[in-house]
């Protein structure tokens, strides 16, 4: 599904210029659970970014589906990401304007589905992540778990081939963690294919395969079946 | 404490320089806009207010019933002075008043003057101080007159004035005059205008007219004692009116005139000197409108509107960033009051800056405010305690109330939800979103009247009079030189040049000429047992081809036929009043008995302004009464060479007369003078209103959409495009504006027809006008918005959702 070849990302700033990502190279599998780790600063959220195509490389490959998207522009990547990719955030992300329905039927909106059919998708997958009864709170008036499974409803409610989750559990306690992680457990046996950066080892044992980098570079492949 | 607060604000200022900028800068404008737009009202309506006596000063009119309904008049006749102090309780002083030039001259100096003529009280009612003189009662002696600072600059140079003697022209001869006093030169507030005043009694008409109650022909200004009401003046004035306009009521009740409220057919009134300038006679109807001033002032007020919801609107939405400060300031035990104090502390600060930066900027524009609005009004007419005083008062309340609905708005928010840094859910503001409705509902407002008022404007303009206006020049002709005499010596002296096609002369101009003046001549006959009221027109030959009139009955006055000049031409209007089916068999009565027949009918052209229906004209041949225009009709090719051949051989003819001609094109566009100068100030207004407007949605977008930039990352990841962002960033700026414009359109739309009601020549108001405001002001909404919604909608969303 994903193969990176000799990929490559710097960051510019006045004083200094930052390695990100140097010549990195790794391929994904269609339905794999692939969990990245490294030290702080060593590329990870860089490397996510790439692969959802929210930011540009500066050198190699980097072919989705069997296409080459490293030359795509804004908009073409936008509309792969759409339709493809699903992003679960260690901060959530979610809009605090709007409520728990509004901000998992967003992606649905803008990929032009109709109204009464996102109702249904949108109740489908809020009952699946057991936060259907709290779908007209905001934001602010939920737990931190909670709030990471309206993200991860949110990421999944278009059916995404990809899951790209960036420390999903960062900033929850064990058991809500745990929660989110039998959440995306279930989803790839589904088929969903994830890739998460994790610095719990205990979270990277839910995935098949650990990708363990250091400056830029992936250092080691530790695979768990 | 104080000083802390203003140590903390201005910190706070420095901090955000694009807002503080921002809000500086069009808090200034406005200031500055502001005050000389105040300043040229306040002018306005100061006119005759400078007179000691203003309150007890009146101007005497007269309302006649005819057939056609009451009309008004503030001519007067000569006789009617003497009755009014004779019968009127109350009238402490009377002057009678005509403006009429005059020829002066001093040893080789020979100057044609905008003369007064009035009587002795004249100087003891108005307030025209004397300089050098005679301080009271200048005009006692007959042969004394008065004249104005300038005037004696004009005749003496540095010379003294007092007691010398001058000649001035009186039916064709010079009589001897003194000079007794030399008094200020006219304020700019004052309607009264002269270069020197002569006693009433020496007027050239005066000994024909003294006794006859039928020829009007000069204003009456009286002064009443404390306590006299206008309508006590008017019983009072009702025995003499029986007694000596008995003519008149005969005529009123035979030919059908309806009576008053009061059963009367005819009778004097007065209005007061402060309402004259503001006056204009509507079907009898003294009807007094500050309207122009009271524009102007509204004006001012909707700029300094717009800007001071600018500033609380800009604080509002700051105000989102300074949550957490004021949370922290809350846990920390600062009281509401101090809070308030802290925030307005700053607004405070603010509006100083700006009441200063705008005054300094009204310093620098008022010289061209002056020339492009055409207003006298300067400064030092202005600094008297009171203005200054209110002025002050002004700014206080204003700092007072828009910097203090913020700060209230802020030190009243709970400790927790501004710790929480959320001012509500929706980051909606509905007092926010009125004011800013209002704000455009403004613009809208102004836009829509500016292309209204130029539209009708661009149709006055392009307007066909009924005349020749483009090839047609018009200059004066006075001077001593026997008028018709002088206008032969014209036709000789261009007769050979094939570029003047035809030369005529009128003793009335078409429009207004570079000399400033306007008149007209009403005659009134009794035709069939009625009064018939005509303009007169005292022309030359070949007038209706020289402005390319057109004859559509009979003939002009041609040479050779003798008894032309005892003939009228009419015009189409006046054929209606006649009221004969074939008007070639209608007359004029002349001297009561004489019957000029009529010999041609010209069809209507506008020979007055647009704002006055076609009214009925008389033109007369006769040799006798100057003529006080020359018309020349030149070819469509080399005009401005045609003008100057007019210029060079008018100079042979009157080699001390200056040359004022302009071709008649110009000289109505200069009537439009009042339309222009509205058009200017609402046009600046518009543009003005539109670009603070817009100053303050860029400083409320740039704020909100800062607070924003984080979720449209968010949006952005989860497959919103840029137009889906774009159109998330505007939608509700672009509703208020559409609801501005829902609002302001019928008032704009009531507004225009009103003002259209003054022009019997006018534009069919159209739903575009209105429209395209409704769209500019969305375009230019549009493009302020897009500067900031553009760059955010098209960052990077991973950096947008790493902005906290
Ligand atoms: N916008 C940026 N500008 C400059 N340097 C950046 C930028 N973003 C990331 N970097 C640098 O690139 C390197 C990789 O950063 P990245 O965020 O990918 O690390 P990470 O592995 O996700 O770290 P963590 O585990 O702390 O999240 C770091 O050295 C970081 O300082
Ligand atoms: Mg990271």
């Amino acid at each position: 599904m994903i193969k990176i070849t000799d990929l490559e990302k710097y960051y510019k700033t006045e004083e200094l210029q930052t390695i990100a990502l140097n010549k990195l190279s790794f391929e994904v599998k269609k339905g794999e659970f692939v969990a990245i780790m490294g030290p702080s600063g060593c590329g990870k959220s860089t490397l996510l970014n790439i692969l959802g195509m929210l930011d540009d490389s500066d050198g190699g490959s980097f072919i989705f589906n069997g296409e080459e998207v490293i030359h795509y522009n804004e908009r073409k990547r936008a509309n792969i990401r759409k339709h493809n990719i699903g992003f679960v955030f260690q901060s959530f992300n979610l809009i605090d304007q709007l409520t728990v329905f509004e901000n998992v039927e967003l992606p649905l909106i803008y990929i032009g589905v109709k109204k009464a059919e996102r109702k249904k998708k949108v109740y489908e997958v809020l009952e699946k992540m057991q936060i259907m009864h709290r779908r007209k709170h905001f934001p602010q008036q939920l737990s931190g778990g909670q709030q990471q499974r309206v993200a991860v409803a949110r990421a999944v409610v278009n059916n995404p081939k990809l899951i790209l989750a960036d420390e999903p559990t960062g900033n929850l306690d064990s058991s809500n963690g745990n929660e989110v992680m039998d959440l995306l457990t279930e989803l790839n046996k589904q088929g969903t294919t994830i890739i998460m950066v994790t610095h719990s080892e205990h979270d990277a044992k839910f995935s098949h395969r650990i990708i363990r980098m250091l400056d830029g570079q992936k250092v080691i492949e530790n695979s768990l079946i | 404490m104080l000083r802390n607060y203003f140590k903390i604000a201005w910190r706070n200022l420095i901090k955000d320089k694009m807002f503080t900028i921002l809000n500086v800068t069009g808090l200034s404008v406005a200031f500055g806009i502001a005050i000389l737009l105040a300043m040229a009202g306040f002018f306005d309506l100061s006119y005759d207010k400078f007179h000691t006596n203003a309150d007890h000063l009146y101007k005497v009119y007269s309302v006649q019933q005819t057939s056609k309904g009451p009309e008004a008049s503030v001519s007067q006749p000569a006789p009617l002075l003497e009755a009014l102090k004779a019968e009127v309780p109350g009238i402490e002083k009377a002057s009678r008043y005509l403006q009429q030039e005059a020829i002066v001259s001093f040893n080789e100096k020979e100057i044609n003057m905008d003369a007064v003529w009035v009587d002795a009280d004249f100087f003891d009612m108005f307030t025209f101080p004397s300089l050098k003189g005679k301080i009271n009662n200048p005009l006692e002696k007959q042969s004394s007159i008065v004249i104005t600072e300038s005037t004696a600059k004009k005749l003496f140079g540095d010379e003294k004035a007092i007691d010398k003697t001058v000649q001035i022209l009186i039916n064709g001869k010079d009589h001897p005059f003194n000079i007794s006093a030399v008094v200020a030169n006219n304020l700019p507030q004052s309607t009264l205008e002269f270069e020197l005043a002569i006693p009433f009694e020496k007027e050239a008409d005066y000994q024909n007219n003294k006794d006859t109650w039928d020829s009007s022909y000069h204003d009456v200004y009286i002064q009443l004692a404390n306590g006299v009401s206008p309508k006590q003046f008017e019983k009072a004035t009702r025995a003499l009116v029986d007694l000596n306009l008995q003519e008149q009521i005969a005529n009123a009740k035979r030919d059908g005139a309806q009576t008053n409220a009061d059963g009367r057919y005819y009778k004097f009134d007065i209005l007061p000197v402060t309402d004259v300038k503001f006056t204009k006679f509507k079907n009898g109807y003294a009807e007094v409108s500050r309207s122009t001033p009271y524009l102007v002032l509204g004006i001012a007020f909707l700029i300094l509107f717009i800007a001071c919801v600018n500033f609380i609107n800009m604080s509002i939405a700051k105000s989102g960033q300074r949550l957490k400060e004021i949370g922290m300031r809350k846990t920390l035990g600062a009281k509401r009051k101090q809070l308030f104090l802290q925030f307005w502390s700053e607004s405070f600060f603010v509006f100083c800056i700006s009441v200063l930066l705008g005054l300094m900027l009204s310093i620098l524009l008022i010289d061209s405010f002056k020339t492009i609005f055409r207003t006298a009004v300067s400064f030092d007419l202005l600094i008297s305690p009171t203005i200054i005083l209110s002025f002050l008062s002004t700014v206080l309340l204003i700092t007072v109330l828009v910097g203090g609905y913020p700060a209230i708005l802020l030190s009243k928010l709970g400790t927790i939800q501004s710790l929480k840094g959320k001012l509500d859910h929706s980051g909606k503001n509905k007092v926010r979103d009125g004011l800013i409705v209002i704000q455009f509902g403004i613009a809208i407002l102004l836009i829509s009247g500016t292309l209204v008022l130029r539209e009708q404007l661009d149709f006055m303009r392009n307007k066909d009079l009924g005349f020749n206006k483009e090839q047609v020049l018009s200059f004066p002709l006075y001077g001593k030189k026997d008028s018709h005499q002088a206008l032969q010596l014209l036709r000789n002296e261009l007769a050979s040049n094939p570029d003047i096609l035809e030369i005529t002369g009128a003793d009335n101009n078409l429009g207004l000429g570079k000399d400033g003046s306007l008149s007209k001549s009403i005659y009134g006959f009794e035709y069939k047992e009625r009064v018939i009221y005509t303009n007169s027109l005292t022309v030359d030959y070949d007038y209706v081809e020289t402005l390319d009139l057109k004859i559509v009955k009979g003939r002009n006055f041609k040479r050779g036929y003798a008894n032309d000049s005892l003939s009228v031409v009419i015009n189409e209007a006046m054929v209606k009043e006649l009221g004969e089916k074939d008007p070639l068999t209608a007359y004029v009565t002349v001297s009561d008995s004489i019957r000029y027949p009529v010999i041609g009918v010209v069809k209507d052209y506008n020979f007055e302004k647009l704002d006055k229906s076609i009214q009925p004209i008389t033109m007369f041949l006769n040799n006798n009464e100057g003529l006080y225009y020359a018309y020349v009709k030149v070819a469509p090719t080399n005009m401005a060479k045609s003008y100057d051949v007019i210029k060079q051989a008018w100079k042979k003819i009157a080699p001390n007369a200056t040359f004022l001609g302009s071709f008649l094109d110009e000289n109505i566009n200069r009537t439009f003078r009042k339309e222009e100068k509205i058009a200017k100030m609402i046009t600046a207004g518009s543009i003005i209103a539109i670009v603070l407007s817009c100053i303050g949605l860029f400083a409320i977008s740039l704020l909100l959409i800062t607070q924003r930039t984080k979720e449209i990352g968010v949006r952005k990841i989860i497959g919103a495009s840029i137009t889906n962002i774009t159109f998330l960033l505007t939608k509700d700026f672009l509703k208020l504006v559409g609801v501005s414009f829902l609002i302001a359109t019928p008032i704009a739309w009531w507004f225009m027809k009103e003002w259209l009601q003054n022009y019997p020549f006018k534009i069919d108001l159209s739903i575009w006008s209105f429209l395209a405001a409704g769209i500019l002001t969305t375009i230019i909404a549009l493009l302020t918005l897009g500067v900031k919604t553009l760059k955010v909608a098209t960052q990077n969303p991973v950096k947008s959702i790493k902005t906290e």
